[in-house]
């Protein structure tokens, strides 16, 4: 009953201490989500296949393109492009990483070991970014070198040093991760794989596809503040009228658009995984 | 043996199970129990149905608003059944998640488990599967077409643009055509789910096939390669199916890519059941 043994029951371990012991639960949950290597090896395959792909089709098709199409044509984003189809791997893994929890019934046991989930959350969500940033950096770098060696000349091929490639190419990475982290609020929100899944891919996927079956103007500005078109501009290197109009916010500011869906999913994650039952 | 116990018709020493009508009848009635109750089975396709009946609505009604302003190049490649079912695009994902369902969630469950054991016959599980859900898409899809031909066109007809009724020239084809495509596209998520036993893998592969694969490939310049594979990708053998084709289209001639459709749907068949049968649950 001395006074000194009170403090330290009621506050319990350090701050610090308690963030280790998080972050290594956390890893360790991480590494052993089943079907983690396996989706993270298809990424790779996607990405510089794609990559490998759609840069041979463009070299072996240039001399028929129109000059229209030949301006317009843009190597950093057509390298890149896979993107398009890895983001599927990326969304799911991030999903799966805490819907695998859900459904097993772990989280019961997350949550008793660490009562305070906001910080399980937001350390899931840290390891998660590290790792598949990484990852998916290497991969975009990787893929962008396949890809100009793929377009040979005479079709257009540019150097990583010339202006604005360095942005996109490191964008890529960029902007698997914050569809990664979509996923992985959306995994909190739904808890449940399938309809966490048709959520993430509803907006991610149909949703701009659909807009864009809309004709008219107003439906193309709406699809630019979506996550995928949004975010997609940041590894394109042309912006604006090159591109018949369509990209028009530029890499950062549409970027940004694609990193406030992410803070929108993660502030209500935060929220309700605070109010709601495991 | 076989001469001293008639019914044996099996392999010798194991004793003959009930006669393969009744066991085709049992496994039916088994997957029609399991297929009703899914809670999916109800969100899924009513979701879909909303989904598109209102998109071809809201596309049919778009183009009626921007059409006094409207090019004359616009107005002249103006397909109205075209621009009625290019929903279908969005539609279809909603066919191939439905099929997959159709048994990923059983793994989810673990209910697969006891339907094996209940019908060790894995392939007569599989063809009960497969003979229901084509059933039941070829309604839903029905129906839903219907629903999107029969608003799109009024909306059409209202707004004084062409438009089209049954009775014109290549239109039942077109529209049979667009069942087709939907009922072969959640055949091909039934079967992909097999593969892949679990809801997510075979949700992402439905999306990459039906979705992302002709994102990435149709706008790649049409060289002599790209005009012998991509063409026969599903998503374009489907869309080739209810698309019109002008002089310029690339797309496979309608009686190849219904053949062609067929032909993913009876390999991919063959691939589950090879699955199905070598592998645990």
């Amino acid at each position: 009953m001395s006074a000194p043994a009170r403090t330290a029951s009621r506050t319990g371990a350090s701050l610090e201490t308690r963030f280790r012991a998080t972050a290594r639960s956390e890893w360790v949950k991480f590494r052993s989500v089943r079907s983690g290597p396996a989706v993270l090896l298809s990424t790779a395959v996607v990405l510089l296949a794609g990559a490998w792909l759609i840069c041979h089709g463009y070299r072996d098709g240039w001399a028929t393109m129109s000059p229209a199409g030949r301006a317009s044509f843009d190597p950093v984003f057509m390298s890149l492009r896979a993107i398009e189809g890895a983001q599927l791997f990326v969304g799911a893994l991030g999903v799966i990483t805490v819907t695998g929890e859900y459904t097993s019934g772990l989280i019961r046991g997350t949550f008793i070991a660490t009562p305070q989930r906001a910080q399980v959350i937001a350390l899931k969500a840290v390891i998660f970014a590290a790792v598949v940033w990484a990852w998916c950096t290497l991969l975009s770098f990787a893929a962008f070198f396949l890809g100009q060696a793929a377009l040979s000349s005479p079709a257009k091929h540019v150097a990583i040093g010339a202006p604005g490639v360095l942005t996109a190419v490191f964008g890529g990475g960029l902007y698997l991760t914050a569809v990664g982290l979509l996923g992985l609020f959306t995994g909190v929100l739904l808890r449940r794989t399938t309809g966490a899944l048709a959520a993430l891919f509803g907006i991610l996927l149909v949703l701009p596809e659909a807009l864009g079956l809309l004709p008219g103007t107003l439906s193309q500005h709406l699809a630019e503040f979506l996550p995928d078109n949004g975010g997609e501009e940041i590894f394109h290197l042309l912006h604006g009228g090159l591109h018949g109009g369509e990209y028009t916010l530029g890499p950062w500011p549409g970027f940004a658009v694609d990193a406030a869906w992410v803070a929108a999913a993660a502030a209500a994650a935060f929220v309700l995984v605070r109010r709601r039952d495991a | 043996m076989s001469e001293t116990l008639p019914v044996t018709t099996a392999s010798p020493g194991r004793p003959a199970g009930p006669p393969a009508r009744l066991r085709a009848r049992a496994a039916l009635s088994a997957e029609w129990i399991k297929l009703r109750s899914l809670r999916s089975m109800l969100v899924t396709p009513a979701l879909a149905a909303v989904f598109c009946i209102g998109l071809g609505s809201a596309v049919c009604s778009n183009y009626v608003h921007s059409w006094p302003a409207a090019s004359a190049a616009t107005k002249a490649a103006f397909d109205p059944l075209d621009t009625n079912l290019n929903f279908l695009v969005i539609g279809v994902l909603f066919f191939g998640v439905l099929g997959a369902l159709v048994v990923t969630n059983e793994y989810g469950h673990g209910l697969i488990a006891a339907t094996l054991a209940a019908t060790p016959q894995r392939g007569l599980i599989l063809a009960a599967k497969t003979a229901l859900l084509t059933l039941f898409a070829l309604v839903l899809s029905t129906v839903i077409i219907s629903a999107v031909f029969l608003s799109g066109e009024g909306i059409l007809a209202g707004g004084h643009l062409p438009h089209v009724t049954l009775a014109g020239p290549g239109v039942p084809g077109r529209v049979l055509g667009a069942i087709c495509y939907l009922t072969a596209a959640s055949l091909i998520g039934l079967f992909i789910g097999v593969i892949a036993r679990s809801g997510a893998v075979a949700m992402t592969s439905v999306l990459g096939v039906f979705l992302v694969l002709g994102t990435l490939l149709d706008n790649l310049p049409h060289s002599d390669v790209w005009r012998h594979t991509v063409p026969y990708v599903p998503s374009n053998l489907g869309d080739a199916l209810w698309l019109s084709h002008p002089g310029t289209s690339s797309l496979a001639s309608p009686a190849v890519a219904a053949a062609g459709l067929a032909a993913w749907v009876f390999v991919l068949g063959a691939a589950a059941a090879c699955s199905l049968r070598l592998r645990d649950a």
